[in-house]
């Protein structure tokens, strides 16, 4: 048995180069084998970082909604920014998904800012890089705390007493900062995975602590795999001076399958001290064929694939225990 | 078939609409995390050819007083996008409409989420429009109180402007009061090109905003003479609009009890009234008339003098006719209110309510009903099985879908 690798798949939508969107049923098909692999999670976006228009017929948070209802294991993590929406708002949509899902779902917040969101969101001045980071870092510590307002315990059901639930057991949050002030709670019951799995990408040198401190899974983006290695040491480091177990974040390094040949992948999987990798393919049938008949034979063969789900939530999967910085 | 026939929504809510739904001995008392049960729903309204499940919304509590609301099951449950979303996986012909404020959101993030709802259901997608009245939901998005009645309809004209001019691929850029876009959407169309606008509003802001902009409305009222008063009141308010009577579905609310005998579905409604507890009735009672506390008048006795509330002004005008009407104390219009939250109560056997809906569908007081079940499944499942195959039999009701898309089955233009 080799060491536990987690391994994970991102798509993006938004770069699809076909002409005619995809349907629904493509992309379920393409989930599906991506399940049928015993791969930990898939991460879906629908917009590009770039400046260019998007050209996916389906938003994230409800494509994976739908997605919840046709797969049954792997994990479902949607990249919604945090200029889309408010606080309340996305982490109310997570926490719905997540029970749709029986607990399978992830927001990847990424601090990387996407030029095209501030002027269609009634923001034209936008954000100053530093303004963004600090009012990312307020949204993501709303989002972590609202999806803890109510405990696992809450609900009594109880049709005799005409007691639904503990008022005791639901917590208000009450916060007031810089950007945003919510009350809360939530209208929606505790995650089957106490809360979703908090991913983080897009991070410059300055959100490294921030990040360490509060993330689930961070997704390292270093074109070599000696500059992968070097910023998951430093990582690990970051979160243990935060008073946090090794075992809390996961850093995968993510890489680009179409590019990957045969002795690129060596490198990669080579590589010691990771605790995985994402592969981010293109939305099509060839690239998906090529990671689960080409990549996949690999990873199986040095046993860093599983063979079966051990367990049924995300947090299972990547080992984590319950969520949220406290 | 070519006679006019009526539409049919199914008003879903978690275990039920009365207030004491989920105290019901076989209402599925965990609906608020059961995604199945919501499936189950949807697929049973789906085989009775309902024209669309419907979702109201709001992003917060329901009640102010944590003691009231936990002896609710109203304070949690699903957020409507992402379920109505995972119901568009589960089911082929039935319409997805959801609630979404235009206070809370932006026009271009919205248009993303319905456009994508849109094509995950192959154009069955509808939005109600919402200006969110509560004080509860504005303290989750840093106001400090409640914008007055006039400015959320200012900001709702210019979000529904902006939300059709992004979905119908009009001149990209908008420059307003309270928005600004710059590009065009970057969702492509349903087949149904645009999701069908939902309006609830029924103060003299929400009808003018619902002549300018909806096709379907869904209304409030108690007799066959409010609901006539409101049909003509919207349908006339459609001319200065360039808009055709046909253009808009008006669709009152209607809580049916139905059983095999009137005596039957009596009993059914009065046990559900018995598991009512009055701080509970009270307290929703005085939610609706937006004002905090009508606890500290005597429970027998009259509703005192109201003034005019920031909140809901339609629907409090509705309900204190009703007090004065009846001759009702509290607890009785407590009561009589947390059953059906205002909207009209039959109940009987399968041919009288029949009879009720064809009398207020060929009266001209409606062009269909949103049907709202006491609890779940039970009074979903008698209407399907009961009603809707009378009113088929009438051929009130059509038998099968005659098209894919909610437009189709709602007899409305594409939007231009």
């Amino acid at each position: 048995m080799g060491r536990t690798m987690h391994l994970a798949v991102s798509l993006n939508l938004a770069a699809a180069t076909r002409q005619t969107g995809l349907t629904f049923a493509e992309i379920a098909g393409f989930v599906r084998k991506v399940e049928a692999a015993g791969i930990d999670m898939i991460v879906i976006s629908d917009s590009l970082t770039s400046g260019e228009p998007s050209t996916s017929p389906f938003e994230a948070t409800t494509l994976i909604a739908a997605l919840a209802t046709v797969t049954d294991r792997i994990g479902l993590v949607a990249s919604p920014s945090t200029l889309a929406h408010q606080p309340y708002n996305l982490a109310r949509r997570f926490a719905s998904l997540d029970i749709i899902s029986h607990g399978r779902i992830g927001w990847n917040a990424t601090l990387r800012q996407n030029p095209l969101e501030a002027a269609n969101f009634s923001r034209p001045e936008g954000f100053s890089d530093d303004d963004f980071r600090r009012r990312a870092a307020e949204y993501i510590g709303i989002v972590q705390g609202l999806w803890q307002g109510w405990d696992a315990d809450a609900l009594l059901f109880d049709k005799a007493s005409g007691r639904f639930h503990d008022p005791d057991k639901m917590h208000f949050l009450d916060h007031k900062g810089e950007f945003f002030s919510v009350r809360g709670p939530l209208n929606i019951a505790r995650s089957p995975q106490d809360t979703p799995v908090l991913v983080m990408s897009g991070l410059a040198r300055a959100d490294l602590d921030f990040a360490a401190s509060v993330a689930d899974v961070i997704a390292i983006e270093e074109p070599s795999p000696e500059g992968a290695r070097a910023t998951y040491d430093d990582l690990k480091k970051r979160a243990i001076t935060a008073g946090r177990t090794l075992d809390a974040l996961k850093a995968l390094t993510t890489v680009f399958a179409p590019d990957l040949t045969a002795a690129r992948l060596e490198a990669w999987l080579g590589t010691e001290n990771c605790d995985g990798l994402i592969f981010a393919l293109p939305a099509d049938l060839s690239a998906i064929n090529g990671f689960t008949d080409r990549i996949m034979p690999e990873l199986r063969r040095r046993n860093f694939a599983r063979s079966a789900y051990a367990g049924t939530t995300l947090r299972d999967h990547l080992g984590l225990g319950t969520g949220g910085a406290k | 078939m070519s006679a006019r026939q009526m539409k049919l929504g199914l008003f879903l809510w978690a275990t039920g609409h009365h207030i004491a739904a989920w105290r019901h001995p076989n209402a599925h008392v965990r609906a608020g995390i059961d995604i199945d049960h919501y499936i189950k729903l949807a697929r049973t309204a789906e085989a009775a050819k309902f024209d669309m499940v419907f979702c109201e919304d709001a992003a917060g509590l329901r009640e102010a007083n944590v003691n009231i609301a936990s002896q609710t099951s109203r304070s949690i449950g699903f957020e409507p996008i992402s379920l109505l979303s995972a119901l568009a996986a589960q089911t082929e012909r039935i319409g997805l409409v959801s609630t979404a404020s235009t206070s809370y959101n932006e026009p271009y993030g919205l248009a993303r989420m319905f456009g994508s709802l849109d094509n995950l259901s192959g154009g069955r997608a509808g939005w109600n429009l919402v200006t969110s009245a509560s004080p509860i939901e504005a303290a989750n998005f840093g106001a400090t109180g409640l914008r007055p009645h006039a400015d959320r309809y200012a900001r709702a004209r210019e979000f529904a402007t902006v939300i059709t001019g992004l979905w119908n691929r009009r001149a990209a850029g908008h420059d307003g009061e309270s928005f600004s876009v710059r590009d065009p959407l970057d969702i492509p169309p349903s087949p149904q090109g645009a999701p069908v606008m939902v309006q609830a509003g029924a103060s003299d802001d929400g009808k003018d905003l619902a002549a300018r902009t909806a096709d379907v409305v869904f209304s409030a009222a108690q007799t066959f003479e409010e609901a006539k008063a409101f049909y003509d009141d919207l349908k006339r308010r459609l001319a200065a609009y360039g808009r055709d009577p046909d253009d808009v579905k008006i669709m009152p609310g209607v809580a049916p009890i139905v059983a095999a005998t009137k005596a039957e579905a009596q009993a059914k409604y009065d046990a559900l009234q018995e598991l009512i507890p009055d701080d509970v009735g009270v307290a929703l009672l005085s939610s609706y008339l937006s004002i905090s506390d009508l606890g500290r008048y005597p429970i027998d006795g009259p509703l005192p003098e109201l003034p005019e509330s920031e909140g809901m002004k339609s629907r409090q005008a509705l309900v204190i006719e009703q007090a004065r009407r009846d001759g009702l104390s509290i607890r009785e219009l407590a009561r009589y209110f947390a059953g059906a939250r205002g909207h009209w109560r039959i109940v009987g056997t399968a041919e009288q309510i029949a009879d009720e809906l064809q009398a207020r569908f060929e009266g001209g007081a409606a062009d269909g009903f949103n049907v709202m079940p006491s609890w779940l499944p039970g009074e979903l499942d008698a209407f399907a099985t009961l009603v809707v195959p009378e009113l088929q039999r009438r051929g009130l009701f059509r038998k099968d879908y005659q098209g894919r898309t909610l437009r189709e089955h709602l007899g409305l233009k594409r939007p231009v």
